[in-house]
């Protein structure tokens, strides 16, 4: 089956701040922004095994800085933009919050990828179903 | 008055001090901007922006950098006509602000200098960029002689350039390629690309000319000393190959 993790920071996430930072001066309004990490399996193991094996890999995760989530299916959830660059399976993913507990919309997501957090000569899109 | 250069500093800028020395060896007034001055950038005639990691490359090389307030200035006094030179991270600056090759509106990309190939790794090497384009279809290059054959290092994880193949013809087309990765004999093949750099590119200029990007360092072979055939004498401080994209660029400003 199919899966997706994300790993984030727990430490602060300078990059993802500078982001939201970048954003809101092109104009687009951002309570915050979380940056991940996200890695996909082809066939994946249960979402328990799955965890472990990704905590258990260093060249993934490093368990002073990073945390692993499983995701429940293998898209961006709302309010994220994966942006591919050259493996499918690594992507990044910028999950947007309008508000603080309101994931951003699609039209606020294609704008920031846009104005930002894509460059089309050399990455594209993927946007929650 | 003579006019000035700016030589910007981003936070993360590391080449800011020998593009300074570099352009005052070849007579030009330059001086470091450091980006809480970017207010004080209008005043100045040509800009330059040297290589390093501006915001440590978040997002993607350059793409904050493009949107500093630096860049506004930059933006506006390119499209007023005034030179704007990019060197490394400065011409991964320079495509995410769109200036170059200015094909598309601002802060628009349409190609990038992005992770080298056959692997992603840092390339530090020693190169020779040669002249693709006349030499006055560039007011920066047209000081240099038809072909003109620079040495320079080239010092990055992401410089091969990459865009659709559409647009990749764009840029034939409308002369936008003005130095390729060449051999020290001057040839042009496979073997001088270091990092398989589309078409072998290693550096872009806009339509209009007064824009220039250009990948690897040739501020870094501008003295003897740094080139790699150096000789251990007293001429070890006498000017290098580099040194003369710099001079076009300090006469082109002059003039």
């Amino acid at each position: 089956m199919r899966r997706a993790v994300a790993i984030n920071l727990k430490i602060p996430d300078n990059a993802a701040y500078t982001a939201l930072v970048t954003l809101r001066r092109l104009g687009i309004e951002l309570a915050r922004l979380e940056r991940a990490q996200i890695v996909r399996f082809d066939d994946a193991p249960d979402p328990t095994t799955l965890m472990a094996a990704v905590e258990a890999d260093e060249a993934l995760f490093n368990p002073n800085k990073h945390r692993v989530t499983v995701l429940d299916s293998d898209a961006p959830r709302p309010g994220e933009v994966w942006i591919v660059q050259d493996n499918d399976n690594r992507p990044v993913g910028w999950r947007l919050y309008s508000s603080p507990d309101l994931p951003a919309d699609r039209a606020v997501l294609a704008q920031a990828a846009e104005r930002l957090l894509c460059n089309p000569a050399i990455e594209r899109t993927i946007f929650p179903k | 008055m003579s006019r000035r250069i700016a030589v910007l500093v981003f936070p993360g800028t590391n080449s800011e001090e020998e593009t300074l020395r570099l352009l005052r060896d070849c007579g030009g007034t330059a001086e470091l901007v450091h980006w809480s001055r970017a207010a004080t950038l209008p005043s100045f005639d040509a800009y330059v922006l040297p290589g390093g990691f501006a915001y440590e490359d978040r997002i993607r090389a350059g793409a904050i950098a493009a949107h500093d307030a630096m860049m506004d200035h930059v933006i506006l006094g390119a499209q007023a006509g005034k030179l704007v030179l990019g060197i490394c991270n400065g011409a991964q600056i320079l495509l995410e602000a769109g200036l170059v090759p200015g094909t598309a509106p601002v802060r628009r990309p349409t190609a990038a200098f992005t992770r080298n190939r056959p692997e992603p790794h840092f390339v530090c090497t020693h190169v020779y960029v040669k002249l693709a384009i006349e030499p006055a279809r560039s007011v920066l290059t047209a000081a240099l002689d038809h072909a003109a054959l620079v040495p320079a290092w080239t010092a990055n994880g992401e410089g091969r350039l990459a865009a659709s193949d559409d647009h990749l013809r764009e840029l034939q087309d409308g002369d936008h390629i003005a130095f390729v990765y060449a051999n020290e004999d001057g040839s042009v093949d496979d073997t001088a690309n270091p990092n398989q750099s589309a078409l072998g590119v290693a550096g872009l200029c806009n339509r209009e000319g007064n824009v220039l990007a250009l990948m690897p360092h040739p501020e870094r072979d501008a003295w003897t000393f740094n080139h790699p055939d150096r000789r251990r004498s007293a001429a070890m401080l006498a000017p290098s190959g580099g040194a003369v994209l710099f001079r076009s660029f300090v006469e082109a400003v002059v003039r």
